[in-house]
């Protein structure tokens, strides 16, 4: 069978675009659908707010959720974003190249101009 | 189709699942390895669907069936209405069928003593669970290896049952009951599987050798694995069937799709995909 062979972008770069897309944004990986992270970019100043292990659950959440959100493709379409709002962070992905993006940023901000500009980020890359 | 009951289900996971239906008539007589056709009312139709029966031919209380719910990039219609049943629940069953059953002779009429190694990927494995339960019933004395591979542990659906059939072996001694039962892992990097310390990657490297020029197989065994002393019985999605054929087509095994002419092979294999 032949495999669709889908351009990789470079990462790294990808990741400080993002990073440095907004200053409220704390943090910007790529995980492939076997949590395996690409490439991840944090600001310098911030102490992260997981242990090793809880980043390694909280991406295992990630991916579960993603998973599944994918079986109602068939009649939902794709994914295009997911938010969530803790007290203390606030966390969206959004499936890219299928990859999936994680962001965080910091709280109770809005997060819509943050989502824009993003996502101009990964239109850009699209090209 | 006949009628029957779905007596039991337990889910595993949200798409893993154990499911027993008991016939109206009591359980038909059937070849461990084989599968059944299972019906019920979709609007106003009936769908059917095969399923390999994991329980043993000597069980007449109920057939099982340990079954994923695949959906992607559609979801399977019976699987669907399956994993929506209840225990009560009426279903229809077809007798069972399938060529995936264990050889007791060779092609010359004599008895076959060859190992017996199943390898299972996903719910591949419950032919095997099938093969394990008849063969441990029937005071089989081959040597039988059993070998799942999964992506993830909590997809190791009969990890209990065949870990207490080795370890019974362990016990009674290989004379009376020889079997052992080994997993894999093919996604180990990932946080649900980070306690897993057992054999990591895909099932079929199970049979790719080593520096030493062993294969975990062979090692576990203790001897070489030669087309003489072993059958292999495979079930799972084609990439696992081809994946395990790149091995054994280098030791010049051959398949009962393409037997010698002398009626002769040493793999047997089922896909699902």
């Amino acid at each position: 069978m032949a495999e669709e062979i889908v351009q990789q972008p470079n990462y790294e770069q990808l990741c400080l675009d993002i990073l440095n897309s907004d200053k409220n944004i704390r943090f910007a990986g790529f995980v492939n659908d076997k949590s395996k992270i690409l490439h991840s970019v944090q600001r310098n100043d911030l102490d992260s707010l997981l242990t090793e292990n809880e980043i390694g659950m909280s991406i295992h959440y990630t991916l579960e959720r993603w998973r599944k959100a994918q079986n109602f493709t068939f009649r939902l379409g794709k994914e295009r974003l997911t938010l969530t709002e803790y007290d203390n962070v606030t966390l969206f992905t959004i499936p890219f190249k299928g990859k999936l993006l994680l962001v965080s940023t910091e709280p109770r901000i809005h997060y819509d101009p943050i989502i824009q500009k993003v996502n101009s980020v990964l239109t850009d890359w699209a090209k | 189709m006949e009628n029957g009951t779905i007596t039991y289900t337990q889910l595993l996971r949200e798409d893993l699942g154990i499911f027993r239906v008991t016939p109206d008539d009591g359980v038909p007589d059937f070849k461990a390895g084989q599968f059944l056709t299972l019906g019920l009312p979709l609007e106003s139709k009936i769908v059917n669907r095969a399923y390999s029966i994991a329980s043993s031919p000597e069980n007449k209380e109920y057939v099982e069936f340990v079954i994923r719910w695949v959906r992607k990039p559609l979801p399977g219609r019976l699987t669907s209405l399956l994993f929506n049943a209840k225990e009560g629940d009426k279903i229809s069953w077809a007798k069972p069928a399938g060529n995936l059953t264990i050889n007791d002779t060779l092609p010359n009429g004599e008895k076959d003593t060859r190992r017996i190694v199943c390898i299972g990927g996903g719910t591949g494995l419950a032919p095997f669970v099938s093969f394990a339960q008849h063969l441990h019933d029937t005071n089989d004395k081959r040597e039988i290896v059993i070998l799942h591979g999964a992506s993830y542990v909590d997809e190791l659906s009969y990890k209990q049952l065949l870990t207490d059939l080795e370890n019974e072996s362990i016990s009674k001694g290989k004379d009376k009951w020889n079997f052992k039962y080994r997993a894999a892992i093919s996604r180990p990097q990932e946080w649900t599987n980070r306690a897993w310390h057992g054999h990591k990657g895909r099932i079929e490297q199970f049979l790719r050798s080593n520096d030493s020029g062993k294969s975990p197989l062979e090692e576990l065994v203790g001897e070489k694995i030669t087309k003489d002393n072993t059958i292999f019985y495979v079930c799972g999605w084609q990439g696992t069937i081809d994946g395990v054929m790149d091995y054994l087509k280098a030791k010049n095994f051959v398949t009962e799709k393409n037997k010698r002419e002398d009626g002769s092979y040493e793999v047997k294999f089922e896909s699902y995909g």
